[in-house]
């Protein structure tokens, strides 16, 4: 096979305020002609850095100090910025990675598609209609299997759901018949049965049209499916490279090895198994419901069933997941339980009374606290580490020296240095700012802590850390979890008992064992048959979805 | 998972809006007419001068209904007020809604122009500072835009009206009109759209070189802010992945500037100019007395001073009104750009 692209030895660097950092070094990779080659590496290793330079699309403050790239063995970097632009769309395409910020939101769909097409017609010296266009932009469209060209062209980007904006993201990329598509980390915003069927479709099209993918991730599940080579980037330097079978198995590199070895395994022997809690039960969730409802001036109002009629009962001691997809209702339960809004209908009790009678007082706000997805947001960023948790220390009613005494404690208990007291958030890693918001938490004391999603917006290595934590601090301080997630491989390991959610309802519930062995609901099986995993035992024992199941449960693929 | 399906509804937004707004101006209402019930002078006292006997001022407050309840005479003025009928002066004893009339237009035409002025020169400014951001044009532009904010109008309507007096010897910087031109007579009472229907280029010209200054004093401010404004939206869009999308697929920047992000940048300007519109009117009062414009603002300022107090209602509540039409028609043209605030989440 010959080379479709190659990276011959960039190096790159940031220029800000007079510093120079370093992003790229020496990095060297190679496209087949239509090949599928992957680029890992966690958050910050130059992936991304990487697609840029190849798109032409480096922020201005980046230099690329040496090396080249070679289009069919011609530098691009040595072309007169004419001839580049014209191979943007054309020769290579990129297929953007989060569906709702890649596109202007007070500008139509169809407007977006028919300028990139325009302008790249422009460059190749086509003239073309805006009725023309728009037949060619119909049939990329439906390509994509997006059903109602019209529809989704008139719509502005918040009228489309997370699946069918990543479609149109790939639509984009496909107006004008690439040879090279890069994928940068399409779908990872998504559910993930949107984000199976997403990748099955890049999959295909790529198949069928001859295309080259440069498939940038850091998620090996998905690049179990998606390509044939491997790169592992660490640093800004790739570390390790080679077939993918040869990488799974037997890689070279400590680096690759703790990555793979980071991802939770839905089956097999390396599956942990969490002992069921014998405790009596500290939440019971009794037919509860949930309707939003918003009054307008005049004309209906407009109600929204977000949870509907669920029971449940958490251990004490126990790691309870909630799983389901976004809109499925689940931190919606999570916020009744904590008091936060009022159940429409239904009984809810903390140690055996009714959260309407406790909820606003202090005893009850110690009682049950929480940690929210991204730590990056959560925490106030004009804030130290120290006057973080000084707040909950001092709602608990603690005063002077004892408060700096529990202060040091907590950071202990989350394995953090004392003098991060003084830390900015912003002098933190993504999985240190989850730790200090762990420690918020804590402070209060409290018996139960809701998790909601506490790991997804971290790198899987991070996640490892920062679960193992969560394992220990249950086991010293006999905390109870309400576990929030999608991540049904993590919740397969972490978790001592699951419940499915699905449009407010629970669907199934049990031992993780049980529901994973033996799912019963289709949703169940659906999902996680879309899990990505990482090796083909695995893959053979993900349940069985039938074609039905999947239209019936799986509304979003072709909408 | 469906995503929630959204769709756009326009007129419901639109008459939460006005209804908020209408709320407004019966709160302003009520405020007015208390201050004016509640500061010391009879307005009695005030309409027939020192020299009226006791017997005299009695009889005046009956005939003005002063002796009612506050409440009463409150709901009176508001009917009265919704007919068209704001009370008499008390020191020309004319109708104020007739004296207000023949002022108003002048006023109208300033604060028209000096919108326009506002909108050309700091859009464009802002953009051209985001997009050269630290340069030499984004530091002048700041310069100009702290010494417009600072600076108060009537300190540039002077200093206005001495270049005029100094290098343009021949512009016309004094009222108006020139009132040997005949000028025109209706429609609208603007002299600038006026003149134009009668097909007299000699009153536009004159009109146009008179309104000029006094609309730039005025917008000094507005441009100063609106410019800041308009450049870090700019900025902070542009690091936004809906622009690299468009620059990865080679769609050229100019493109990219001054559709994608002039569009979704002009929201948060648009939103400050009707919040500006306040200080505006409050800027005009001292303009149109430097100017000699003869319009509603230097009535007002008139009217405090002699303590008109009927006259002086009107003037609050009649800007009042301007404030909150300026701010309707925003609101208008901002659901017209943004279609976020006119989708609604249904499913």
């Amino acid at each position: 096979m010959s080379e479709l692209l190659k990276v011959d030895g960039l190096d790159v660097s940031f220029h800000t305020y007079g510093r120079r950092l370093h992003v790229l070094k020496d990095v060297t990779l190679a496209i087949p002609q239509g090949g599928r080659v992957a680029l890992i590496g966690e958050t910050g290793s130059g992936k991304s850095v990487t697609s840029k330079a190849i798109l032409g699309t480096l922020p201005g403050n980046a230099k690329i100090e040496s090396g080249r790239i070679l289009f069919k063995g011609d530098d691009v970097l040595a072309m007169p910025r004419g001839k580049r632009d014209a191979l943007k769309g054309t020769a290579f395409s990129i297929i953007m990675q989060d569906p709702l910020s890649s596109f202007n939101p007070v500008f139509r769909i169809g407007r977006h598609l028919d300028d990139v097409m325009r302008f790249a017609d422009l460059r190749l010296g086509n003239r073309s209609s805006t009725a023309e266009r728009r037949q060619r932009i119909f049939e990329v469209l439906r390509k994509v299997q997006l059903a109602d060209p019209e529809r989704v062209c008139a719509a502005y980007p918040s009228q489309l759901s997370g699946g069918m904006r990543q479609r149109v993201l790939i639509a984009l990329s496909l107006l004008h018949q690439p040879q090279l598509l890069i994928a940068d980390e399409p779908g990872t915003a998504l559910d993930v049965t949107t984000q199976d069927e997403i990748m099955k479709l890049i999959n295909r099209l790529v198949a069928e049209n001859g295309l080259s993918l440069l498939m940038i991730t850091h998620n090996l599940g998905v690049v179990r499916q998606m390509a044939d080579e491997i790169y592992v980037m660490r640093h800004g330097e790739i570390v390790e490279h080679g077939p993918l079978s040869e990488i799974f198995s037997r890689p070279r590199q400590a680096y690759t090895r703790q990555l793979i070895d980071a991802i939770p395994p839905l089956y097999g022997a390396n599956v942990t198994d969490q002992e069921p809690a014998a405790g009596d039960a500290i939440v019971e969730i009794d037919g509860v419901s949930k309707v939003f409802e918003d009054r307008p001036l005049f004309g209906r109002g407009h109600r929204h069933v977000a949870v509907n009629d669920v029971s449940l009962a958490i251990r004490r001691g126990e790691v309870f997941g909630l799983a389901g997809e976004s809109g499925s209702g689940k931190t919606t339960v999570a916020r009744m339980i904590m008091g936060l809004i009022r159940a429409s209908d239904g009984k809810l009790r903390i140690d055996g009374k009714p959260v309407e009678e406790q909820r606003g007082s202090a005893a009850f706000r110690r009682k049950i606290q929480i940690v929210y997805q991204n730590p990056g947001t959560s925490l106030n960023p004009k804030r130290t580490v120290g006057q973080t948790l000084r707040v909950p220390l001092a709602f608990a009613g603690m005063r002077g020296k004892a408060v700096e005494d529990r202060i040091r404690e907590l950071l202990l208990q989350v394995d953090l240095p004392d003098h991060y007291v003084s830390k900015y958030p912003h002098e933190l890693s993504g999985g240190q700012k989850q730790r200090v918001a762990i420690a918020r938490a804590l402070a209060a004391d409290p018996e139960i802590i809701v998790l909601d999603e506490p790991t997804s917006a971290l790198d899987v290595s991070v996640q490892k850390n920062v679960i193992a934590l969560l394992t220990r601090l249950r086991e010293e301080l006999g905390l109870t979890y309400l576990f929030i997630s999608h991540d049904l491989s993590l919740m397969r390991n972490f978790c001592s008992r699951i419940a499915i959610m699905l449009r407010g309802e629970i669907v199934e519930a049990g031992e993780p064992r049980q529901v994973f062995e033996t799912p019963e609901h289709p949703y169940t099986r659906a999902l996680i048959a879309a899990v990505p995993v990482i090796s083909d035992e695995e893959e053979k024992r993900k349940p069985a979805v039938s074609d039905e199941d999947r239209r019936r449960y799986l509304v979003d693929t072709a909408a | 998972m469906t995503g929630a399906s959204m769709q756009e509804n326009y007129l419901q937004t639109f008459a939460k809006r006005i209804a908020g707004f209408i709320g407004v101006l019966f709160v302003l209402s009520l405020m007015i007419f208390v201050l004016a019930r509640v500061v010391p002078g009879d307005p009695a006292r005030i309409a027939l001068g020192p020299s009226a006997t006791q017997e005299q001022v009695d009889a005046m407050r009956l005939a003005m209904g002063l002796d009612e309840p506050v409440i009463k005479q409150y709901f009176a003025y508001i009917w009265n007020a919704l007919h068209g009928d704001l009370g008499r002066s008390l020191i020309s004893s004319r109708p104020v809604t007739r004296e207000i009339a023949a002022l108003l237009p002048a006023t109208l035409e300033l604060v028209i122009v000096t919108i326009v002025i506002m909108t050309l020169v700091a859009i464009p400014l802002g953009v051209v500072t985001a997009r050269y951001r630290n340069s030499w044009i984004d530091n002048t532009g700041r310069f100009f835009s702290i010494v417009g904010v600072t600076m108060p109008s009537f300190l540039f309507a002077i200093l206005l009206q001495l270049f005029a007096a100094y290098f343009l010897t021949d512009w016309p910087i004094i009222g108006r009109i020139n009132h040997g031109l005949s000028p025109p007579v209706g429609p609208t009472g603007l002299l600038l759209v006026d003149s134009l229907v009668h097909g007299r280029l000699d009153v536009f010209t004159d009109a146009f070189q008179r309104v000029l200054f006094p609309a730039l004093a005025l917008a000094m401010s507005g441009i100063g802010q609106i410019t800041r404004i308009t450049r870090s939206a700019m900025i902070e869009h542009q690091r936004r992945d809906h622009v690299l999308t468009l620059q990865s697929f080679g769609v050229p920047d100019r493109v990219i500037v001054f559709s994608y992000l002039l569009k979704l940048s002009s929201i948060a300007p648009l939103t400050i100019m009707g919040l500006e519109f306040a200080s505006l009117i409050g800027n005009a009062f001292v303009v149109e007395l430097v100017f000699s414009w003869g319009g509603f603002a230097s009535y007002g300022l008139e009217a405090i001073l002699q303590k008109d107090l009927n006259a002086v209602m009107a003037v609050v509540l009649i800007s009042g009104l301007f404030f909150i039409v300026a701010n309707i028609v925003i609101d208008l043209i901002l659901l017209v750009i943004d279609p976020r605030l006119r989708l609604k989440e249904t499913n």
